[in-house]
């Protein structure tokens, strides 16, 4: 057979878009777990900002490990964004078109995917705010820093927007992930996406429900902080100083 | 005016056209088809069932040949096929069948090992050889003696057509879509082309070639219920016909398909009964056996058409508004079979009967299938009366088939045939003899009839509706010319549609008046020619006074050796006749390698020919001779009617299978 | 079995066009039919052609869904008009040719053309240099369950259901759509098609190929063959970035 050169660019592309967009989902889950600490108690909250601080590794807070994580969370969200562009309709016809299909068409996937365009489009500007404020305070995390950050700073309207953006985006996002490559399909592969489908469901509710109530948390604890806004929380028990 | 010169025009986009027309373009010769639809859309794609070529791969092909595969044949046409052509065919089915292979058709395979089947009701274990896994399996199909029925799963008929419109697209066949023939144009015995009309856009086309095929399947449509696509009008043998020149032959052989689902016709494969589905009454019994009780459900399809209809006409029918029916049961086959070799089956009872098969039994009765007539043709394709003009596949009257084709049988003729009509065709363009001498003015002359045809129809006041006339001679047929027929319906039959022939010259297309794409005009026309071939079908059928394969006359129950041993040959050479002028082609009982004998149904009601039993002799005698001298089967076979050479070169070489010729 | 019946008054929505008539515009025309015992779309159009419009322009081809002519937008679903039981709708049916293809007339459309142009494109048909036709011997040996695995994928008939369907072609014609990818993945499956995966990573490669479908399902979810479109398209994305990795 002839020897053929193929431009690999747009599989690398593809491969990107897949990739990024599944380490972002990941890691929106991970970050869900431990801001919702908040709900097992302030002391916990804090314990775990600590510890990413590397606070048990060093002995000592370093604020930047969060800067750079957030630096890196950042650039990734930012290719993710700059590959799914791609797939957006790129001009009024062509959205005219879609939303037309859309309409008549009366598809649930096809639906689940406006939403993700439309969460995802949103999350250019949410999203952006959100990072570039974690990367920039990332001393000021923590129960009462973020708190005020929530209610006396007013982040309380981004983040309930970002929150649904998030949860919508990304649980459709891993939904879409597993039908397109072909994970999890087993002997029978409609089966296995009704499964999936309603995996995706449960995921969405338990995400949201648990960021609510987070948020919810937060904004209780800057309420009743608003009066110290901008003071630091400590532990009741000193017993982090022991550790080395 | 707007010509297109070609070497060869083929009309028709089904596999046989398909094969044609690669054929001829890998000779080099430029072709163009014209298609009603798109080729994949062709009726081929729905025979389901598979196709006959003697691999003798599978367990219970072993031993199987082309002499079987020949007798099987021979026999099941009750002795009206043309033997050399059996034999070219038979001949070429294996190499027909591997060539689509090695083109992708995904053929069903031997697995080595035991599976298990029903026979005769019973689960029965076969165990297929090591030696034949990953061959080409067969499965068990009415009127054979061996499993020669190559399949894929149930579609094998899509997926021949698809492999054969890839290679067409391949080889760059040109074709144009939704063009239809309407007028062949011929001078001085010469064809020369066709003129055709753009269904898009209603401009007519005339196409000049050296040679004409015409590929256009069946006239199954001049039934109210048939199993034929809609497109199966016989638009292909009607304008052969109206040349005045070229002639059809054996237009009364028509076959019903004992299992079509009621009300609407729609076909459930041969592979039912094949696989061991059963057929029962309105009490639950299974009838068969008692009728036939050798080959049973598996009895020839006319046979089985006819015992059924017997049953239904002793009051044993199951009632429903839309007439007796019977039932077929294929629950006994299990749901996993079903599903993996049955499913179009099963898809057409879900979406047409709301039924699941694999627990309910399917409503079925016989219905009109195959055209075994069709253009009378040398065994090279070409009309015997109009030079330049072929035919081939179920369009033609090659005939292998004779009044009754066996089941399996067709699509295998259709990539036979053309593959062979090919070569044929290809030779004749090589040869100076299809040099064309045609001036435009003749070209302009069918051009302009045609032209003023469309408009009297379209201009017309105070005319009949084609539809009437249509639904009428639709009904003549299915109650007059069927599965049984006499000759007082015959002959009413043949009085009315005259008349109603007679009408259609006087046909208005009402309101929709559009020179463009109009449904209304094309019925129009097509009614008219659909009724000159509906008198061809009925007055055939009245004037043949026996019963032979399909044709089955009460008045007359014996098949009349003596009499009728001979083709029915149409034609209609003047415009102005209302009736098709008949005549008869001989049958040479003393050229026969297989001479006319019992087929084995039923009561043996055969007028003997006296010269069948000299031949028999004479074959019997050179046989025992050739055998004592050790001569081998194709010796034998050369000795008593020579054939090969004249098949194409290429396609004379001894067929492989697993212990022969290897 | 004395009680008659009362059947239905359908009413059925045509969107009509005729694109050769300078003076016509696409508009919808409403006919009353009444309802029949296991009446199917087929039924009921030509009913409305022979009683009520003869102008009224359709595909029908084997009336049995096994050739693929008439898939039209049912109540805005692609679906194969013949097998659509109307028992199975609302008695106020839309009817509309599928967007994309060109029109001839009414809700007949040019799906002829465009499969062919993808047939070309894809070169669907077997690719070996060294095929001699060897017609006079045994045939090459395959596997049944490969040969089964083909044949699941060759069922395809070019409805061009999936492509109604999908909402990526709709906004991006050049897309090869899923019955374009199953071709693919037919022939890449069949070992008798000698294509590297560098020749099929340069059909399908890019973002008009597989990296262009964006996984709405439409295609899976309208298919009247049930073909296993999803997984077959995720088998090439998966074929096609190995290729890349590999060069």
């Amino acid at each position: 057979m002839r020897e053929v050169k193929i431009d690999t660019t747009p599989a690398r592309l593809d491969f990107i878009q897949s990739a990024s967009g599944l380490i972002l989902a990941l890691f929106m889950w991970a970050h869900m777990f431990f801001v919702s600490t908040i709900l097992l108690g302030k002391d916990v909250m804090y314990k775990v900002t600590i510890f990413f601080e590397g606070h048990y590794f060093f002995g000592e807070s370093y604020p930047l490990i969060v800067t750079i994580v957030a630096g890196a969370i950042f650039a990734i969200f930012i290719a993710h964004a700059a590959v799914a562009m791609r797939k957006l309709p790129s001009n009024y016809k062509q959205y005219k078109i879609l939303k037309n299909h859309i309409q008549s068409f009366k598809h649930g996937d096809t639906r689940l995917w406006f939403w993700q365009i439309f969460t995802g489009f949103a999350m250019f500007f949410l999203g952006s705010v959100h990072l570039y404020i974690i990367m920039t305070n990332s001393a000021d995390i923590g129960p009462y820093a973020s708190s005020d950050r929530i209610v006396s700073e007013w982040m309380w309207p981004l983040y309930i927007l970002l929150l649904l953006a998030v949860e919508l985006h990304g649980s459709i996002g891993l939904y879409r992930l597993a039908l397109k490559w072909g994970w999890f399909e087993g002997t029978d592969a409609k089966k296995s996406r009704i499964k999936l489908r309603r995996m995706k469901y449960a995921i969405t509710i338990f995400f949201l429900t648990l960021g609510f109530l987070t948020l919810a948390a937060y904004i209780k604890i800057g309420i009743e902080h608003k009066a110290n806004a901008g003071e630091r929380y400590h532990l009741e028990t000193s017993v982090v100083e022991g550790v080395k | 005016m707007k010509i297109i010169y070609t070497d060869v025009l083929v009309i028709g986009g089904g596999l046989a056209g398909l094969r044609v027309a690669t054929g001829v373009k890998e000779r080099g010769h430029d072709v163009v088809v014209l298609s009603l639809v798109p080729p994949k859309r062709s009726h081929s794609a729905a025979a389901q069932g598979g196709m006959q070529a003697s691999l003798a791969n599978c367990k219970m092909g072993e031993g199987d040949n082309e002499d079987v595969h020949f007798s099987d044949t021979i026999k099941g046409s009750d002795w009206g096929a043309d033997q050399e052509v059996a034999r070219m065919f038979v001949h070429c089915a294996p190499k027909a069948i591997r060539e689509l292979a090695i083109w992708g058709v995904p053929w069903s395979r031997v697995h080595r090992g035991e599976h298990t089947s029903v026979i005769n009701a019973q689960k029965v274990t076969i165990s297929e050889s090591e030696e034949a896994h990953g061959l080409i399996t067969a499965r068990d199909f009415g009127g054979t003696k061996k499993w020669r029925t190559c399949y894929t799963s149930d579609g094998t008929g899509h997926s021949m057509l698809y492999a054969m419109d890839n290679k067409a697209k391949e080889e760059k066949v040109e074709i144009h879509e939704r063009l239809e023939a309407i007028s062949l144009i011929h001078e001085n015995g010469r064809c020369s082309g066709a003129i055709a009309r753009n269904l898009m856009n209603g401009e007519l086309v005339a196409y000049v070639a050296k040679a004409t095929t015409i590929a256009t399947g069946g006239y199954g449509r001049l039934y109210s219920v048939s199993t034929n696509a809609i497109i199966c009008q016989g638009i292909g043998q009607a304008i052969a016909l109206e040349t005045g020149v070229a002639t059809l032959g054996n237009m009364e052989a028509i076959q019903f398909h004992p299992t079509a689902i009621v009300p609407v016709g729609i076909l459930t494969t041969e592979g039912c009964r094949g696989d061991g589905g059963l057929l029962l009454d309105k009490d639950g019994y299974r009838f068969m056996p008692d009728y036939e009780p050798e080959k049973k459900e598996l009895a020839s399809r006319d046979v089985v058409s006819r015992r059924m209809t017997e049953h239904i006409r002793k009051g044993k029918g199951v009632k429903s508004r839309y007439g007796d029916h019977l039932w077929l049961d294929i629950t006994i086959l299990g749901r996993e079979h079903i599903e993996k070799n049955l499913r179009e089956v099963k898809e057409i009872c879900e979406s047409f009967l709301g039924i699941d098969p694999a627990v309910d039994w399917i409503p079925v009765r016989p219905t009109q299938h195959y055209s075994m007539g069709g253009i009378r043709t040398k065994y090279t394709g070409e009309s015997q009366t109009l030079k330049g003009l072929y035919s081939c596949g179920e369009a033609a009257c090659w005939d292998m088939h004779g009044f009754n084709r066996l089941g399996g049988n067709s699509v295998s003729e259709t990539v036979v045939a053309g593959m062979l009509v090919a070569e044929y065709i290809a030779d004749f363009c090589d040869s100076d003899e299809s040099a064309l001498n045609i001036d435009t003015h003749t070209i302009a002359t069918f051009l302009k009839a045609e032209k003023d045809k469309m408009e009297a129809l379209l201009t017309k006041e105070n005319g009949e509706d084609a539809y009437v006339l249509r639904r009428r001679m639709e009904s003549i047929m299915m109650e007059k010319v069927g599965i049984f027929r006499n000759g007082e319906d015959l002959q009413a039959a043949v009085d009315e549609l005259e008349e109603l022939y007679k009408r259609s010259k006087n046909i208005e297309v009402f309101r929709s008046k559009s020179r463009g794409a109009n449904p209304a005009l094309v019925n129009a026309y097509r009614t008219q020619k659909m009724l000159k071939l509906a008198l061809t079908v009925a007055y055939g059928a009245l004037l043949r006074t026996e019963s032979r394969g399909a044709h089955s006359r009460e008045d007359f129950p014996e098949r009349d050796d003596k009499n009728w041993l001979k083709r029915t040959i149409t034609s209609w050479p003047d415009e102005n006749q209302t009736i098709p002028t008949v005549s008869y082609e001989e049958i040479p009982i003393e050229k026969m390698e297989f001479p006319p004998g019992f087929r084995g149904y039923g009561k043996d009601l055969t007028v003997v020919n006296p010269e069948t039993t000299k031949r028999q002799g004479v074959v019997d005698a050179l046989t025992e001779k050739l055998v004592r001298e050790g001569a081998n089967r194709f010796e034998i076979q050369n000795a008593l009617m020579p054939y090969i050479d004249k098949l194409p070169k290429k396609y004379q070489g001894t067929n492989e299978r697993l212990g022969e010729n290897v | 079995m004395s009680e008659v019946k009362k059947e239905r008054i359908l009413k059925i929505s045509i969107l009509r066009f005729d694109p050769t008539d300078p003076k016509d515009f696409p508009h919808i025309v409403t006919y009353e039919v009444e309802e029949a015992d296991g009446m199917t779309l087929f039924i009921a159009l030509n009913e409305i052609r022979e009683h009520h419009d003869n102008s009224l322009m359709f595909d029908f081809v084997c009336r049995a869904g096994i050739c693929g002519s008439c898939s039209m937008l049912v109540n805005g679903q692609p679906k194969l008009a013949c097998r659509v039981l109307t028992s199975k709708l609302d008695a106020n049916i839309s009817l509309a040719p599928l967007p994309l293809f060109k029109l001839i007339r009414d809700l007949s459309i040019y799906t002829g053309e465009w499969m062919r142009g993808l047939s070309e494109r894809v070169e669907s048909w077997i690719h070996d240099k060294e095929e001699e036709l060897a017609f006079d011997k045994l045939e090459q040996r395959m596997e049944p369950a490969l040969a089964d695995e083909i044949y699941e994928l060759d069922r395809c008939v070019e409805c061009g259901c999936c492509v109604a369907g999908c909402g990526t072609i709709q906004m991006k014609p050049n897309f090869l759509g899923a019955v374009g990818l199953n071709k693919v993945a037919r022939y890449h499956l069949d070992p008798r098609d000698k294509r590297s995966d560098e020749e099929y990573y340069e059909i399908v490669g890019d973002e008009d190929g597989v990296f262009g479908c964006m996984t709405l399902l439409g295609c899976e979810d309208v298919c009247p063959k049930d073909l296993p479109l999803q997984s077959k398209i995720a088998y090439l994305r998966r074929m096609m970035i190995q290729t890349a990795a590999k060069n």
